[in-house]
C-alpha cells in the first residue's frame, strides 16, 4: 500500500533576479553572442563538477606513496585515476576556456602548510575541485590571505603553531592548484572511502585540514573589502 | 609560492575603467528583487544556491568562449561594479547584477531590451 507522499517544499515564485538571469542570457543569444547549445553543453559541464573526485584523490594519495609520488609531480595524470581528465573532458576537447590544463598538487607536512588563492581573479581547479565558495572569490579573502596568511587562517578556526611554515599559492590562468593535506591521526586502517570523506573542500582549499568526523566545510561569511578595487597591475 | 609557475602569464594587464553609475532598471531590481535567501525562509526550503545559478555559470563560460566579454575582464568588472553597487546583496544576486551592469555599460546589452525582456519573460513564466 503506498505511503503518504508529502512532497518536498519549494519556492513557489520567481524572483526578479532570476529573471534577470534568464533575460540576459536569452538576449545574449538573440544577439549572436554565443548559442543556445553553447550555454546548454557548457551548464551541463559545469553542473557535472564536484570536490569528490579531488578528496578520492587525497585518499588515495594516503594510502598508496607511489600515487602520492604521482599526484604531485604530475597532477593532471594523478587526476585521471580520479576520473577527471583536464583535457579531454571540457566541451572543447581542449581544457576549458579558463581553466588550463596545469594541477599542481601541494603536499602538507606537519611544518608546513599549504594555502591556495587566486589574487587576480578566482582561478579555482574546477574539474576536479568543482565550483568555488563565495568567500574564495572575495577581495577580502584574496587581498588579505597573501598579507596575513596565518591570522585570515585563524579565522577559518585554523590556528597553526608559530612553527608551522605557510605558504600561500597563488593560482593563475595556466596554473591552478590543491592541497594535499596531512593525513589525521585516528584513521589508521581506514578504507579509501572512509578517508575521502573527511576531506572536504575547504581542506583541498587549505583553509581547514581533515579531521575525524568532520564531513561538512563550515560556512564562512562573506566580508566586503572597504577599499576600491584598483586593477591597474 | 614564488616560481615560475606561478606567474600572471596570459591574464596580462586590464585596465578598464568601469562605470559604476547607477542604472535605473537595476536599482528597481534591487529595491523589489527578493534574495533567495530570503525565498527560502519563506518556503522552506533549505537548498543553499538557487537553481538558475548554475545558468548564471554557464553564460560566464559562454561568454568568455566567444570573446564577447572574456573572464578575467568580466571578473574585474564584477569586483569593481559589486563593491561599488552591489554589496549589499547576497551572491549569486550580486553577480547577476553586476554580470547586467558591465553588459549594459559595455554596449552589450541595452537597458532598454533587458527591460522588454524582463517584462516578456515575467509574462511568460508566470502564464499558469
Amino acid at each position: 500500500m503506498a505511503e503518504k507522499h508529502k512532497p518536498a517544499p519549494m519556492v513557489d515564485e520567481v524572483s526578479d533576479f532570476e529573471i534577470l538571469e534568464m533575460a540576459v542570457r536569452e538576449l545574449a543569444i538573440e544577439k549572436g553572442l554565443f548559442s543556445a547549445e553553447d550555454h546548454r553543453i557548457w551548464t551541463e559541464y559545469v553542473h557535472s563538477l564536484s570536490p569528490a573526485p579531488a578528496a578520492r584523490l587525497v585518499a588515495k594519495a594516503w594510502l598508496d606513496p607511489e600515487f602520492k609520488k604521482l599526484a604531485v609531480t604530475d597532477g593532471i595524470k594523478a587526476s585521471l585515476e580520479v576520473g577527471v581528465d583536464w583535457i579531454n573532458d571540457p566541451p572543447t576537447g581542449f581544457g576549458t576556456p579558463s581553466d588550463y590544463c596545469h594541477l599542481r598538487v601541494l603536499e602538507d607536512t606537519p611544518k608546513l602548510k599549504h594555502v591556495v588563492v587566486c589574487t587576480l581573479c578566482s582561478c579555482y581547479p574546477r574539474p576536479i575541485l568543482g565550483q568555488s565558495p563565495e568567500w574564495y572569490r572575495t577581495p577580502n579573502y584574496r587581498r588579505r590571505l597573501v598579507r596575513w596568511p596565518r591570522e585570515v587562517l585563524a579565522e577559518f578556526g585554523l590556528v597553526l603553531p608559530d612553527d608551522v611554515e605557510i605558504r600561500v599559492a597563488d593560482s593563475n590562468q595556466k596554473t591552478r592548484y590543491m592541497v594535499l593535506p596531512v593525513r589525521p591521526e585516528g584513521t589508521e586502517g581506514w578504507t579509501e572511502d572512509q578517508l575521502a570523506e573527511i576531506v572536504t573542500r575547504d581542506c583541498m582549499i587549505g583553509v581547514a585540514v581533515p579531521k575525524p568526523g568532520v564531513t561538512t566545510n563550515i560556512p564562512k561569511p562573506v566580508h566586503p573589502a572597504l577599499r576600491p578595487v584598483q586593477h591597474d597591475h | 609560492m614564488a616560481d615560475e609557475d606561478t606567474m600572471t602569464g596570459e591574464h596580462g594587464a586590464v585596465t578598464v575603467e568601469e562605470n559604476v553609475a547607477p542604472i535605473p532598471l537595476l536599482e528597481e531590481i534591487r529595491e523589489r528583487g527578493r534574495v533567495w535567501e530570503e525565498l527560502c525562509e519563506e518556503y522552506g526550503v533549505d537548498n543553499p544556491d538557487p537553481p538558475w545559478k548554475i545558468n548564471l555559470e554557464g553564460t560566464y563560460i559562454a561568454l568568455d568562449l566567444c570573446r564577447a566579454f572574456p573572464w578575467l575582464e568580466r571578473r574585474n568588472a564584477e569586483d569593481v561594479v559589486t563593491e561599488a553597487r552591489y554589496a549589499d546583496l547576497p551572491a549569486p544576486e550580486r553577480q547577476v547584477m553586476a554580470l547586467a551592469h558591465s553588459m549594459i555599460q559595455r554596449g552589450l546589452v541595452s537597458e532598454r531590451d533587458l527591460q522588454r525582456k524582463m517584462k516578456e519573460l515575467e509574462e511568460r513564466l508566470n502564464r499558469v
